[in-house]
């Protein structure tokens, strides 16, 4: 939960940006099962940059940080089960 | 012992201090109802797309991704210049750039919503209202929270900084939750 204390603002932007650009193409490009895995990762790892890297919710509350986290990955979870299993 | 009691007295005087709790207690109060609200919707929008297919992929068909996608990135650039301004960076014109980054987001997608209409209008079932209802809900989010950066960018005090920042990372965050579920699913 420390790892983000260093790292600058616009490196976690370019991650996230990263990451919604390789989200998009996974979209386009994947079969429904592989799909629902990249889709549900990238989404978590989005919420929790945000969390981590933006707020920086752990160094004042680390159990809320989680509980956001954890919300955001049964929402992410729930996507990804959903696209594999439906499309 | 006079001078103690006269301590005593010089001190019960004194304001009581301001509760630091109490504001933050109401700004995840309000996040997390937020949030509830949200993920209620969107999990009636999985379940609606499980049970009639054949209107999700029309709804599919209606939506500009690439143009969801641009509008990520401007919210999550916006989110950044607000970091900026939590974090002491030149709050004011931090908090503008993050505003204006909320309403060029809000430009977005009305300009999408127009491309989206006349398919959605056409289109039967509670699949177009959910969706209606929750990327209209959520523009209207950040419209808000938008103006409410503008405003604490007039007189930034870092406490208002900060709250308005999550607040904001909150509408963030909640868009992150509906790309995948509406747009890439």
């Amino acid at each position: 939960m420390q790892l983000s204390r260093d790292i600058p603002f616009p490196a976690i932007l370019l991650a996230l940006l990263l990451a919604t650009g390789a989200s998009l193409l996974a979209a386009a490009a994947f079969a429904p099962g592989p799909r629902g895995v990249a889709i549900a990762m990238l989404s978590l790892t989005k919420a929790a940059l945000v969390v981590l890297g933006f707020m920086r919710l752990h160094r004042e509350s680390p159990t809320l940080a989680t509980a956001l986290i954890g919300y955001a990955a049964l929402l992410c979870m729930l996507t990804g089960i959903k696209i594999a299993l439906v499309g | 012992m006079n001078v103690a009691l006269r301590s005593r007295s010089l001190d019960d005087a004194r304001p009581a201090p301001e509760p630091e709790g109490g504001m933050e207690l109401l700004l995840w109060i309000l996040v997390w109802s937020e949030f509830i609200i949200f993920g209620a919707l969107l999990g009636a929008f999985l379940i609606m797309g499980v049970i009639d297919p054949s209107a999700l992929a029309v709804l599919h068909r209606a939506l500009d991704l690439p143009l969801a996608g641009i509008a990520t990135a401007t919210l999550l650039t916006s989110g950044c210049f607000a970091t900026r301004a939590t974090f002491g960076h030149n709050p004011r014109p931090n908090l503008v750039a993050a505003a204006m980054g909320g309403f060029a987001f809000c430009a977005l997608k009305i300009v999408s919503f127009g491309y989206e209409l006349p398919t959605l209008a056409a289109m039967d079932g509670r699949l177009p209202e959910l969706y209606w209802l929750i990327t209209g809900f959520h523009l209207a989010h950040v419209l808000f929270v938008g103006a409410l950066l503008l405003v604490v960018a007039w007189r930034p005090a870092p406490r208002q900084v900060a709250t308005v920042a999550t607040v904001w990372h909150l509408v963030d965050l909640i868009w992150l939750l509906i790309l995948p579920v509406i747009y890439l699913g």
